[in-house]
């Protein structure tokens, strides 16, 4: 199987998070990923595309974001591009889990759902890159 | 998202359909901790809800802290895989009371009440 690579561009708003969602579902359950793996990683997706909205561009709604989902033989793989500020790197240090708090769940989320989350700071722009293997998701039954 | 009240004994019924994410879940916050204000016990309805992310984990967590500080009660249930999934990666499935069904669910309220 050769790569298959979707762009999606998108302003920075809220509204849109059912499009992003729905949009990695469906493009990984187009190379055979079941439903509730599909349900997990637009979720972890649309944790990042929060990340990007509330902290990368505070909050602002009208910001540049471009998604990439792109399929390899072995692996799904999402990128997220961005041009707001830099991404503090503490905030990728998950605060400890078993304490009772209203924050800090979107990076766990995004850690356990994917098997890799590689942030990088390019000179203009912000980039996120999850990788999720595909021998570690359950297959939709083909038929 | 959708969200409907409904009174079930001193209980409030919370019903919600759709997705609860950064849009929504202002909004489930809102009623949430609202009707912990009015009524000693709340019940999530969640059986209609397909995603809830970090945000909307936040917002039941702040509803968790506020039903405690007030000594209300907060009971979900109904939770789809995907959203007990979410709370077991946060590690805040134990935090809260879950039932599977709205009879159940409305049991425990009313026993620990009586």
């Amino acid at each position: 199987m050769s790569d298959t690579s979707v762009k999606l561009v998108l302003p920075s708003d809220p509204r849109l998070g059912g499009v992003v969602r729905g949009a990695v579902e469906q493009f990984a359950a187009a190379f055979g990923v079941g439903e509730q793996d599909c349900c997990m990683l637009a979720l972890a997706v649309q944790e990042a595309v929060t990340n990007i909205i509330r902290h990368a561009y505070g909050d602002r709604h009208d910001q540049p974001i471009e998604l990439t989902c792109c399929a390899r033989p072995d692996a799904l793989e999402f990128v997220l591009r961005d041009e707001g500020t830099a991404a503090d790197p503490a905030q990728f240090c998950a605060r400890p889990l078993g304490e009772v708090r209203t924050g800090g769940f979107g990076t766990h989320i995004m850690a356990q759902a994917m098997d890799r989350v590689q942030y990088e700071r390019l000179p203009d722009h912000n980039r996120l890159r999850m990788v999720k293997h595909l021998g570690k998701v359950d297959r939709a039954v083909q038929g | 998202m959708k969200m409907a009240t409904r009174q079930a004994g001193e209980a409030v019924i919370l019903d919600i359909s759709g997705d609860i994410d950064l849009e929504s879940s202002p909004d489930l916050r809102k009623v949430l901790l609202a009707s912990l204000q009015d009524s000693p016990g709340v019940v999530l309805n969640l059986i209609r809800v397909r995603y809830i992310d970090s945000s909307g984990i936040a917002s039941l967590v702040e509803g968790w802290q506020q039903a405690k500080s007030l000594q209300h009660r907060l009971v979900l249930f109904g939770l789809t895989e995907v959203a007990r999934n979410v709370l077991k990666l946060t590690h805040l499935l134990k935090l809260f009371e879950v039932y599977e069904t709205e009879t159940e669910a409305l049991s425990a309220f009313s026993k620990t009440r009586n």
